[in-house]
């Protein structure tokens, strides 16, 4: 990726849970449209990065840098452009699929119209136009509490593009999926990279579909560095180093 | 044919019998939990004083007011009805001012809401307090400060209602679902606006429901309310009773016990349609 490409970037962070190590002095470049997944066994930190990566929580050291501005400074109009997608979805049960991607228009909205509830035409239009994306337009007016995992998800996502995002933080996105609607997640996911020239990070646990579908991939492992490299060159080496042990990998890699 | 089972599920099975019957130092133990149950009981009884034979005694003075009650008075309905309304009333507007003022206070005091988290321990005292204190005793207050009528007795509701609409707010913002606050926080809004748009949904139902329970509690509640000035059918009730007049005190009575019915249905029927 060219440099001027680079949307997320981590100069020299270090980050703890407690006293162990998450990441030491962690250089990372994601570019526009680039999808990058995180990979590493349960405990390896890969909530935590996510989180220190949307500014949720602050870096013990170095920086997080979003299109060249350092995070944990980020104003209103800044932290909008990160988007954030959950292992449970977390949409408001009780309000239409549509009212919850609204909630991605939040905020772009003054605090009084936000509080009213009073969004633009130009918003509702929008929002509507990010259900289609997601292929949930048919299901706007239906409360999101009775669509599916699958469904909801996508609502999610819908509401994330709503942000009209620099980059899309994923934590396990299909963790609560079945495999079917799981794959058909991700794909969408890639999609948007490739369309929108958003920036994904995703955090999973199945290795093949990860391979298979990142462009890279950051390696995490507890209490060892990190390895980043493209998709194409992780084998079982970089498996063992995460994971400590070799899968065996059928013609992938 | 099941197998023979495992020398240590044998051993499982003794130990477990043995717990089952229990050890004499545990039976004792309860044995005498409940001689100090019984105790307590006793002495509450002697300080309540009560006297059966008393009870027995007044039985047939209670039997002569009974048959005096009939026939009833209703050339003074009208009178008694608008009291009512004025019952009903302070209830509808002291539960209304409850609810508004519970609001703030229960988002001060929800551990994962509040924006002053040194706040939380006194609001949540505060609206303790006014749990504790009943609406007679407010009402009998504010009798003092505002005069007699029944905007004391709204006084005295609010206040009380106040606390208890709170805490259950609060409790019920304590158990809703963080993450689609969180969710919607992360998109940008603030946290104010986060809390409309993905807590107000979800606790609303629960706290209509609890608004319409604390109204009619407060119909039936405020019907003593005149016994202390504090306005409503409650004068009327103390006034027949000092002239022992008990056709009057069953008309009204019988009053009581039809609105209060009626509002009690209509008001289940409301909170079923809700929930």
């Amino acid at each position: 990726m060219a440099a001027q490409g680079v949307v997320l970037a981590t100069r020299a962070l270090c980050k703890r849970l407690g006293e162990r190590p998450i990441v030491q002095g962690l250089n990372l470049d994601v570019g526009r449209g680039e999808c990058l997944a995180l990979l590493g066994p349960s405990g390896a930190g890969k909530t935590t990065l996510i989180r220190c990566l949307s500014g949720q929580l602050p870096p013990d050291d170095g920086q997080v840098l979003l299109e060249g501005h350092n995070v944990d400074v980020l104003g209103r109009s800044r932290r909008r452009r990160v988007a954030v997608v959950f292992q449970q979805f977390n949409l408001v049960g009780r309000i239409s699929a549509l009212d919850n991607v609204l909630a991605g228009r939040l905020g772009y909205l003054p605090v009084w119209r936000a509080m009213l509830g009073r969004f633009e035409p130009c918003d509702r239009l929008q929002a509507l136009q990010c259900l289609e994306r997601v292929g949930m337009l048919e299901h706007a007016g239906r409360r999101a509490d009775t669509l599916s995992g699958g469904q909801q998800q996508r609502v999610a996502i819908a509401r994330a593009l709503a942000q009209q995002p620099a980059v899309i933080l994923a934590d396990e996105p299909i963790a609560s999926l079945d495999p079917v609607n799981g794959a058909a997640v991700l794909d969408l996911l890639r999609d948007i990279a490739r369309t929108e020239g958003v920036a994904v990070v995703c955090s999973l646990h199945q290795l093949e579909l990860a391979v298979a579908w990142a462009d890279r991939i950051l390696g995490m492992a507890p209490n060892r560095p990190a390895i980043d490299l493209p998709a194409h060159r992780f084998d079982a080496d970089t498996s063992a180093h995460i994971y400590g042990w070799k899968p065996e990998f059928g013609g992938i890699a | 044919m099941k197998p023979e089972p495992s020398h240590a599920v044998l051993q499982a099975l003794e130990a477990h019998a043995h717990a089952r019957t229990g050890r004499v130092g545990r039976r004792a133990l309860r044995f005498s939990a409940l001689l100090l149950a019984l105790g307590l009981l006793a002495a509450s009884a002697h300080i309540a004083q009560v006297d059966p034979a008393r009870l027995i005694t007044g039985l047939p003075r209670l039997g002569h007011w009974l048959a005096t009650a009939w026939p009833p008075k209703l050339d003074e309905l009208p009178i008694f009805l608008w009291r009512t309304a004025e019952t009903v009333a302070m209830a509808a507007v002291g539960t209304t001012i409850a609810t508004v003022l519970a609001i703030p206070m229960a988002m001060l005091a929800s551990r994962n809401l509040t924006p002053w988290p040194r706040l939380y321990l006194p609001a949540r005292w505060l609206l303790n307090a006014l749990r504790g204190i009943d609406s007679f005793v407010f009402a009998l207050l504010f009798v003092a400060a505002v005069g007699l009528g029944p905007f004391a007795g709204v006084l005295g509701i609010a206040l009380h209602t106040w606390g208890s609409a709170g805490k259950f707010m609060a409790d019920t913002i304590e158990s809703a679902p963080l993450g689609p606050m969180q969710a919607v926080e992360a998109t940008g809004a603030s946290r104010l606006v986060a809390a409309r748009f993905a807590l107000v949904p979800e606790v609303m139902p629960a706290v209509l429901s609890s608004t319409l329970y604390l109204f009619e509690f407060n119909v039936r509640a405020s019907t003593v309310l005149g016994v202390v000035g504090a306005g409503g059918i409650g004068q009327e009730l103390k006034n027949s009773m000092d002239l022992l007049d008990f056709a009057r005190l069953a008309t009204i009575i019988v009053v009581i016990l039809v609105v209060v019915t009626g509002i009690d249905q209509f008001a289940a029927w409301l909170r079923r349609r809700l929930v």
